[in-house]
């Protein structure tokens, strides 16, 4: 019997959880997402097919989703945590498996209506078992090493998977949401900082050894990384994409081309000008403010689940809805890095906007799961 | 951590003592360290969200002051030169002595495919073939298939013609890549000095452009290095002489049937080349691949005035006459007997024609032409004295002329220097050179006596080297030069208003696998010095085979055949060269009572 379960009386029971959903955040996503159907319809030439609509539907059904999983008691969610996981875990190796078989198809497992993404439903899993392992270990164990050990596994086991997919950018979103989470809970901050040194200190020495005799990687190896890390040396190359992305949002400037104006991506110069790359569409026809204004949405997204976290004196709930912030977070940051060529194109959605179908399913239940633990939370 | 019991036994004992129930202590005293607990938890969780919330901040600013400079940044689209440049910075130019452009770049397009990309794999081969006929199209279908083929080469140049044409097929995966590429205006002028180019190492947007052959090639490093900025290499070649000696060298070596010619302009007192011509020639745009059969000494990429060494004949006597009269053991008027017999070393010294000269002065060998008298000066002299002359003359050396196929160019000389050698090489027979270094040798006697050092490239001044003869004796040897085109064997090789002077030379081909030499095949040459009383130029022009069938017989010697042609060269150069014409008195009254 936790504190969170004396309180039952006291949250909103029935029909009236309704009442109590957090809905400026229903109303801030319900935004976003309509960003994505107006740039969607845009780029497809002023038409909802072949991508607004589909994402339209999609939304309804997340949204759907969100509100079941929201009128759900939270506690129901923790003890399901491992659950959660375990089946997420399942269909990772799953989609290994049929990826073996099925042609390259490694990423997806067709589930009849929609394909499934297991590595999306991952991202949440494991917050949501982080957040309930922090919840059940007592505090004065938090940064003794066996403890430590459990939820780096927890991180590193579907990270290692989905990286021989290969999903590069899901990989780095699973492990610095894992550790991001764990930094939260209050493990000790030398953990990070030698993890964090050791890691420089190894890149360091990779880069170092370059040349010499004892190199550690193979001369084509190095040059992929340069092409990696530095694509204008080869513009239209590797380096095609983050030009033709630089293009659209330069010809964009403070106020944009106008709604359905924008050449760059229109003209199909812009490569996944529908998935990854919509940010630029956005920034092609809106500009500067157009942009800015979708990065407010996302920051006062963010801002109200740490208000919601901070509110909410549970440690599940509260860990969970700041981790699903964080996802959130780390998504369009990584994503607007990358098409911004801030970073090296690794293929990470932009959340709730760029099409695709898991990616916003798997979001909207995890907002779903903030929502469950504000109306839940002890009052 | 010294923690604080649960139940101190001193409260304890003191709520026992009063009646009351010590539970309460333990309750009040685990809520207090719960208390303090979630406060410490609080306090922890706040300052890392504070840790996260600035790491937020960060990022959202960075992301934003991105936002703001990429939608200030002017759109621009990926130029090929960003990579382009890591491979080459523009090759320089080459110029003429007065800067006219003998070699330059041209930006043109490379044709490449990424055969995935093409979506209509037969159209796009059938189009292209139409483009280029020479194209393979079944190959190229082929490889256009190949699922495992991403990229390949498909032209390396395009006219902007064919690059519309491609373009108008349009299939998104044949593309074009930028490239520079060696551009020689003038076609074949001056193929031989600049040799050709081609692409080094390729890449889609851009290419190498090394030096294959020529001075392209000498020079590479220079022309291709980035600190030159591009400055013009400038040569001593003058393109205006060079075009009328190529165009009169070919009129002349049709004309006189032969297979084969050389010409070489010289300034005596500097070395530069002003021209030099080899025919047959190629056009270094579309450098020929060298021949696989054959004789290579037959190919347009010969160089005959550089690489080619042929026994130059009676040319080389004015050296014997000229060394002798250094030497002092003869004067210009002194008699020599050149009556038969004459044998050196068991060989019996001919003349040309079996001709019998009697006793004659130095001077009417020369003019005449005699093996005899000149072989018996080159007695005289002795074989040490003749080969110090000749080395000292260059001959036996392959030229330093700035081009890579000057070092192809080594004398032939005698395995060992008999008195039979020094008779024979007097008249040019036993030692073969190169046209080039004929013209530095005539250069020195022109001149006044000094070596000069043959270079391609525009000197400041005259570049006299070590005197290797008098004055003096210069000047003796010139008229007599000049006495064989007035009254000797190159009577052709006057021309009006210009003084020439010079010196034939027939040698007999050998046969190319030894045993003897053809009677009926010739290289003939003719050296001229002008204007003779105070020679500026040497010009040599030599023809391989040639035979004038004007008369009842076909006639084979220099006089009849490279004379005639450097008489109408130097009329046609020579005011080229700015020289003014002298006439005599005779003809410049005429000129004004016309002119009256």
């Amino acid at each position: 019997m936790t504190y969170l379960e004396y309180s039952v009386k006291t949250t909103p029971s029935g029909w009236r959880k309704i009442l109590y959903l957090n809905w400026p955040l229903v109303v801030l996503l319900s935004a976003v997402a309509g960003v994505g159907f107006l740039m969607l319809y845009s780029v497809a030439g002023g038409s909802f097919s072949p991508w607004a609509e589909p994402q339209m539907k999609r939304y309804l059904l997340g949204l759907t989703a969100m509100f079941v999983v929201a009128l759900v008691p939270i506690w129901f969610w923790r003890s399901m945590a491992l659950a959660i996981y375990g089946l997420a875990f399942f269909l990772l190796i799953l989609v290994e498996f049929f990826g073996a078989v099925g042609m390259g198809a490694q990423r997806w497992i067709d589930i009849g209506f929609m394909r499934l993404q297991p590595s999306e439903v991952m991202k949440i899993a494991m917050v949501v078992l982080l957040a309930a392992y922090y919840d059940w270990l007592p505090l004065a164990k938090t940064s003794r090493p066996l403890w430590v050990i459990l939820p780096v596994l927890i991180i590193v086991a579907p990270t290692m998977l989905v990286l021989t997919q290969p999903d590069l950018g899901t990989a780095i979103l699973l492990l610095t949401a894992g550790g991001l989470m764990m930094f939260l809970a209050g493990v000790h901050w030398l953990y990070f900082a030698s993890v964090i040194a050791a890691g420089a200190g190894g890149i360091w020495l990779v880069f170092q050894s370059r040349g010499t005799e004892w190199q550690l990687l193979k001369d084509y190896q190095f040059r992929r990384i340069d092409t990696f890390l530095d694509p204008s040396t080869d513009p239209l190359g590797a380096g095609y994409h983050i030009t033709q992305a630089k293009i659209a949002m330069g010809s964009g400037g403070w106020t944009g081309k106008g709604f359905m104006q924008g050449t760059q991506s229109r003209l199909n110069f812009l490569p996944e000008k529908h998935t990854d790359f919509i940010f630029n569409t956005l920034a092609e026809e809106f500009g500067f403010v157009g942009g800015v204004s979708l990065l407010l949405l996302y920051v006062l997204i963010l801002v109200f689940c740490v208000f919601a976290a901070l509110q909410n004196r549970d440690r599940f709930s509260s860990l969970l809805t700041l981790g699903i912030g964080l996802t959130f977070f780390l998504f369009f940051a990584v994503n607007m890095s990358m098409v911004m060529g801030l970073a090296p194109v690794v293929g990470v959605p932009l959340p709730l906007v760029s099409y695709g179908g898991s990616a916003m399913l798997v979001l909207m239940i995890a907002f779903g799961l903030v929502q469950s633990a504000h109306i839940h939370r002890p009052r | 951590m010294i923690r604080t019991p649960l139940r101190p036994l001193a409260r304890v004992l003191d709520a026992r003592q009063k009646g009351e129930n010590p539970d309460a202590i333990e309750r009040e005293n685990l809520r207090i360290r719960h208390e303090q607990m979630r406060d410490r938890m609080r306090l922890r969780a706040e300052g890392r969200l504070l840790v996260l919330a600035i790491m937020f901040f960060g990022a959202f600013s960075v992301i934003g002051a991105r936002m703001g400079m990429l939608s200030a940044s002017e759109p621009t689209e990926p130029r090929a030169a960003a990579t382009g440049a890591s491979i080459i910075a523009s090759r320089a130019d080459i110029t003429d002595r007065q800067g006219r452009v003998l070699a330059t770049n041209m930006s043109t397009h490379s044709l490449y495919a990424h055969p995935q990309q093409i979506y209509r794999k037969e159209q796009a081969v059938a189009a292209l073939t139409e483009i280029f006929p020479d194209l393979d199209g079944e190959a190229l279908l082929k490889r256009f298939k190949d699922p495992k083929r991403k990229f390949m080469w498909i032209r390396k140049k395009l006219s902007p013609e064919q690059m519309q044409a491609v373009h108008d097929i349009g299939e998104p995966g044949l593309l074009f890549g930028p490239r520079e590429m060696r551009l020689y205006p003038n076609g074949a002028l001056a193929a031989h000095v600049l040799g050709g180019a081609s692409f080094g190492r390729e890449g889609v947007h851009s290419a190498e452009v090394i030096g294959t052959a020529g001075i392209e090639k000498y020079f590479d490093e220079e022309l291709r290095d980035p600190a030159r900025e591009g400055a013009p290499l400038q040569l001593s070649i003058d393109l205006s002489v060079q075009a009328a000696s190529e165009r009169v060298l070919d009129a002349g070596m049709k004309l006189m049937n032969a297979k084969g010619a050389a010409s070489v302009l010289m300034d005596v007192h500097t070395g530069e080349v002003i021209s030099i011509a080899s025919l047959p020639d190629f056009d270094p745009n579309d450098r020929p691949r060298p021949p696989t059969q054959g004789s290579p000494s037959d190919s347009p990429l010969f160089n005959r005035a550089v690489q080619g060494v042929y026994e130059l004949g009676s040319t080389f006597k004015i050296f014997a006459a000229a060394q002798a009269m250094e030497l002092g053991l003869v004067g210009p008027q002194t008699v020599i007997d050149t009556a038969p017999p004459f044998k050196v070393g068991g060989h019996r010294i001919g003349e040309f024609n079996n001709h019998n000269y009697g006793p004659i002065s130095v001077e009417k060998i020369i003019v005449k032409s005699s093996n005899r008298g000149t072989g018996k000066m080159a007695l005289a002299i002795g074989t040490q004295r003749q080969q110090d002359f000749l080395k000292s003359l260059g001959f036996f050396e392959a030229t330093p002329l700035e081009i890579v196929e000057a070092q192809g160019g080594a004398p032939l000389l005698p395995k060992r220097w008999t008195d039979l050698s020094s008779v024979t090489i007097s008249y040019g027979h036993g030692l073969s050179t190169s046209p080039l270094h004929l013209a530095a040798g005539y250069a020195a006697i022109a001149n006044g006596g000094r070596v000069v050092r043959p270079t391609l490239l525009k000197q400041d001044g005259p570049q006299h080297g070590p005197r290797v003869l008098s004055e003096a004796s210069a000047a003796a040897s010139r008229t007599m030069l000049r006495k064989v085109v007035t009254e000797g064997t190159a009577s052709f090789g006057e021309v009006p208003g210009y003084h020439v002077g010079g010196k034939t030379g027939t040698a007999d081909k050998p046969k190319e696998r030894g045993g003897g030499y053809y009677s009926d095949k010739t290289i003939t040459t003719f050296a001229a010095i002008f204007p003779a009383h105070d020679p500026k130029y040497v010009l040599i022009v030599t023809l391989d085979e040639p035979v004038e069938t004007s008369g009842t017989k076909p006639r084979r010697t220099a006089g009849w055949t490279a004379v005639p042609v450097a008489a109408e060269m130097i009329g046609r150069i020579a005011p080229l060269l700015g020289l003014r014409p002298q006439h005599d008195r005779g003809q410049l009254e005429r000129i004004i009572e016309t002119s009256q």
